[in-house]
């Protein structure tokens, strides 16, 4: 029993848009109590055709051709008016942020009701009971005291949770979510996927899942479509697809996933070069005459690092992860204990005196859109730090068009400004502007979590190359289990600040000693099926 | 560069006003090569009329040619314009961007000596200020950039505040850059887009404030400038309208005019935001 059929559909872009359609005869089917996912990398088309679904095209782009039949009527010939009162009622869609989602200054009972009485004629007290009954079923607890919170004061698994209450309000006959778990830690991640399988289940309601990550999909769906550049290049039965796949391109995806199992060796047992004992930072929130709340971001942390080493940092948002990387490189100052850096203690030094130390550590950074100065063109960006350390610039401009050949792009891009390059390429340039001063120590902050799956394996590869290269001593700050059991001799697992446990990854990974790194490695999406 | 200039230039009110603008600083320029007399000479009957014989814009209440004093008027509100803006915009940038780089205790002390001339009413401040001073170009010029500064530091300072914690300035930071440096290389060319909206737009607030000292009779005594010939001609206004008019049409049609500017450079350095 089909739900929703799209046939052919083309969505066109404004003139002007790097491609003049978004989506290309497309063709998808749902039936009735069934998941389907739209699988693709960032540009495939996969986002825009569930908006099209919901009649929510951006301006300036609109549905050129094709049919989409929603039980038998088309989607793209209804007045905006029987549109609107589709969505919620018929169809119901929730997204990637619930905070941009939810209306800050509106309570959570009230935007639940909100959107309960904008279809049913119903008092305000039988909108809130409904509301309350809503919010329990979806796992929430203390379900009086959140119907009168605000979107700030909850986490971002409640609010999702509240989200999927409000798109299940009406109950409408599709669930349109849109990288539902994307901006969620990985254990809150697969409290959500689970919920929604369940309420799937429960009401055998239908679900388009948009992801772009295979895991998801071997958990969730029943049929997948996988999507490239606004085309659907292969759909089928998941099992199928995934076991058996037609296509090339898909072939790479399912390939580029990290698999979440270690195959490196355990680290070469030398002398440590860098050795952190004690490191404690805190953060203290007010003004100059009001003394707020002291947070501990990072709270009595010890590591060591070698040469030739990768020591993963594992934990979610909050977990201190970034703030003890921004210590050891010294963007933050800590409060207490000490990192030696070849048996020197760095910890406490002054400007001028960590000033000649700072080549020796280097960090790539997390956003491959704002690591590099808009402003400056290639060439100076990565040679900016030898002429800080009195390099002479033709000879820098040189070693630089061998360290751009070294992270796989042509020295020729070196007139060219940041703009003009891919989120990956964008890395690379980062990586190589910490390698032109030769570094000891890497670190490297999240280096391929906004970068897509095929991408992502690229960058890791090539990080994981010029680690063994250079033998260079690299710690790497990660929430991805996966990445981390795929280029991590060590894993350090943190939480709320502290060290959880530490041990190599391979033995972490497969007998966690702790309740915690357990329930990390459990959520792995894709893990059961494997 | 040129895809800036196709942005700012497809404005018309953009092209108009920046047309205008150049047309007058044509005429500032040229002012004493065309007219060697200077403002001041007596040329006929005091209060012709616009189009009498050789005075397209009529004469003044002492028989002066209002043409030329026009054109030598133009001269004194662009140099006071200008460089009391270049003034106060050098020290908004200073002290925004120390505020906003460092933060912490620098930022509340700079801060609060912002407010203090910002919560001063400050025409007052201007007048007591020249007064104080001398009625002169360069007392005007300082007192026009005493008051107008904390509107740059403020700009410069929220720019600051957004730019510190970019990943890009602390890369710089971990590559062992100093401060200054990164200042100077890193974050005030990210910053200076709306420093020049800000900028371009304080001109003509500065020929405002110049005007408005002229007219008081705080302008320089030895310079015609168009508020101090509409505070000369104020008690004509009633029988030769042309002596009030015309000088605050030109102040008003240059202030335009750079108000137009401002908003073309507006749209044409923030192309994201015009929409």
């Amino acid at each position: 029993m089909l739900l929703v059929s799209i046939q052919g559909l083309t969505v066109a872009l404004p003139p002007g848009a790097d491609r003049d359609k978004a989506v290309e005869d497309v063709s998808l089917d749902v039936g009735r109590n069934e998941i389907v996912c739209i699988v693709g990398e960032s540009g495939s088309g996969k986002s825009l055709t569930a908006h099209a679904i919901m009649g929510l095209l951006p301006r300036g782009v609109t549905a050129a051709g094709g049919r989409i039949l929603f039980d038998g009527v088309d989607l793209l010939k209804e007045t905006p008016r029987a549109l609107r009162k589709r969505r919620g009622r018929d169809i119901a869609m929730i997204f990637q942020d619930p905070m941009a989602a939810l209306n800050p200054v509106v309570n959570i009972g009230h935007q639940v009701t909100e959107q309960i009485r904008a279809h049913r004629a119903i008092s305000e007290a039988e909108a809130l009971k409904q509301a309350g009954a809503l919010l329990g079923e979806m796992g929430l607890k203390d379900v009086p005291s959140l119907l009168k919170a605000y979107p700030h004061q909850l986490s971002g698994g409640q609010r999702q949770r509240v989200m999927i209450a409000m798109a299940l309000s009406l109950s409408p006959q599709l669930l349109i979510a849109d990288e539902p778990t994307t901006a969620l830690d990985v254990t809150t991640q697969a409290q959500i996927l689970k919920l929604i399988k369940r309420i799937q289940a429960e009401r055998e309601m239908s679900v388009l899942l948009i992801t772009h990550d295979f895991g998801v999909v071997a958990d969730m769906a029943d049929k997948v479509a996988v999507m490239r550049h606004g085309r659907v290049l292969e759909s089928g039965v998941v099992g199928e697809v995934l076991g058996n796949p037609s296509h090339a391109y898909t072939r790479a995806l399912i390939a580029a996933v990290p698999r979440g199992e270690s195959q490196l060796p355990p680290p070469p047992d030398v002398r440590p070069l860098v050795e952190v004992s004690g490191l404690t930072k805190r953060f203290r929130r007010g003004g100059l005459f009001s003394r707020g709340a002291v947070n501990t971001a990072v709270d009595n942390v010890s590591l060591t690092l070698s040469r030739g080493e990768t020591l993963g940092i594992v934990g979610e948002s909050g977990s201190g992860k970034s703030t003890l990387a921004r210590c050891v490189i010294r963007l933050l100052d800590p409060d207490a204990g000490e990192i030696l850096l070849d048996g020197a203690d760095i910890a406490h030094m002054k400007p001028g005196e960590l000033r000649p130390l700072r080549r020796r550590i280097q960090m790539v950074f997390q956003d491959p859109f704002s690591s590099l100065n808009p402003r400056q063109t290639v060439g100076d960006i990565i040679t900016i730090g030898p002429r800080i350390y009195g390099e002479d610039p033709k000879e820098a401009r040189a070693r630089a068009a061998d360290i751009l050949r070294l992270v796989g792009l042509n020295p020729e891009t070196m007139n060219r400004l940041p703009h003009e390059f891919s989120g990956g390429q964008r890395q690379r340039i980062g990586l190589a502007r910490a390698l032109m001063l030769r570094p000891d120590v890497l670190i490297a902050d999240e280096p391929v979590s906004a970068l897509d799956v095929t991408v992502q394996a690229q960058v890791l590869q090539l990080l994981d190359d010029v680690r063994r290269q250079m033998n260079l001593a690299m710690l790497f700050i990660t929430h991805d289990m996966r990445v981390a059991a795929q280029v991590c001799h060590r894993v350090m697992v943190m939480r709320n600040g502290k060290v959880v446990e530490t041990g190599v990854t391979r033995d972490i990974f497969a007998n966690p000693s702790s309740e915690y790194t357990r329930a990390l490695v459990a959520a792995i999406p894709g893990r059961q099926t494997r | 560069m040129t895809a800036f200039a196709r942005r700012f230039l497809s404005r018309p009110t953009a092209l108009l006003g920046f047309a205008v603008f150049a047309a007058i600083v044509v005429i500032a320029l040229a002012a004493p090569l065309l007219f060697a007399r200077g403002p001041f000479a007596i040329v006929g009957m005091p209060l012709l009329p616009p189009g009498s014989p050789g005075l397209p814009a009529g004469s003044d209440v002492l028989g002066r040619n209002m043409m030329i004093a026009l054109a030598y008027g133009a001269r004194v509100s662009l140099l006071v314009g200008i460089s009391a803006t270049l003034c106060s915009t050098l020290v908004g940038i200073l002290l925004g961007a120390l505020a906003g780089y460092y933060g912490g205790l620098v930022d509340d002390l700079l801060m609060r000596v912002t407010e203090f001339f910002q919560i001063i009413p400050a025409f007052v401040l201007l007048m007591v200020l020249v007064a104080f001073l001398q009625p002169s170009l360069t007392s005007a010029i300082i007192g026009i950039a005493l008051i107008t500064w904390p509107n740059v530091a403020r700009v410069v300072r929220a720019e600051f505040l957004s730019l510190r914690n970019r990943e890009f300035v602390e890369a710089a930071r971990t590559l062992g850059m100093r401060d200054t440096r990164i200042i100077l290389t890193q974050i005030l060319p990210n910053a200076l887009p709306p420093i020049v909206v800000v900028s371009s737009m304080m001109v003509g607030n500065a020929i405002l404030a110049e005007s408005a000292l002229s007219f008081l009779g705080l302008g320089d005594p030895n310079l015609l400038s168009w508020g101090s010939m509409i505070g000369g001609a104020r008690s004509a206004m009633w029988v030769a309208w042309w002596t009030t008019t015309l000088p605050g049409l030109s102040i008003m049609i240059t202030v335009l005019a750079l108000n137009f500017v401002g908003d073309g450079l507006n749209d044409a350095l923030n192309p994201r935001r015009s929409r």
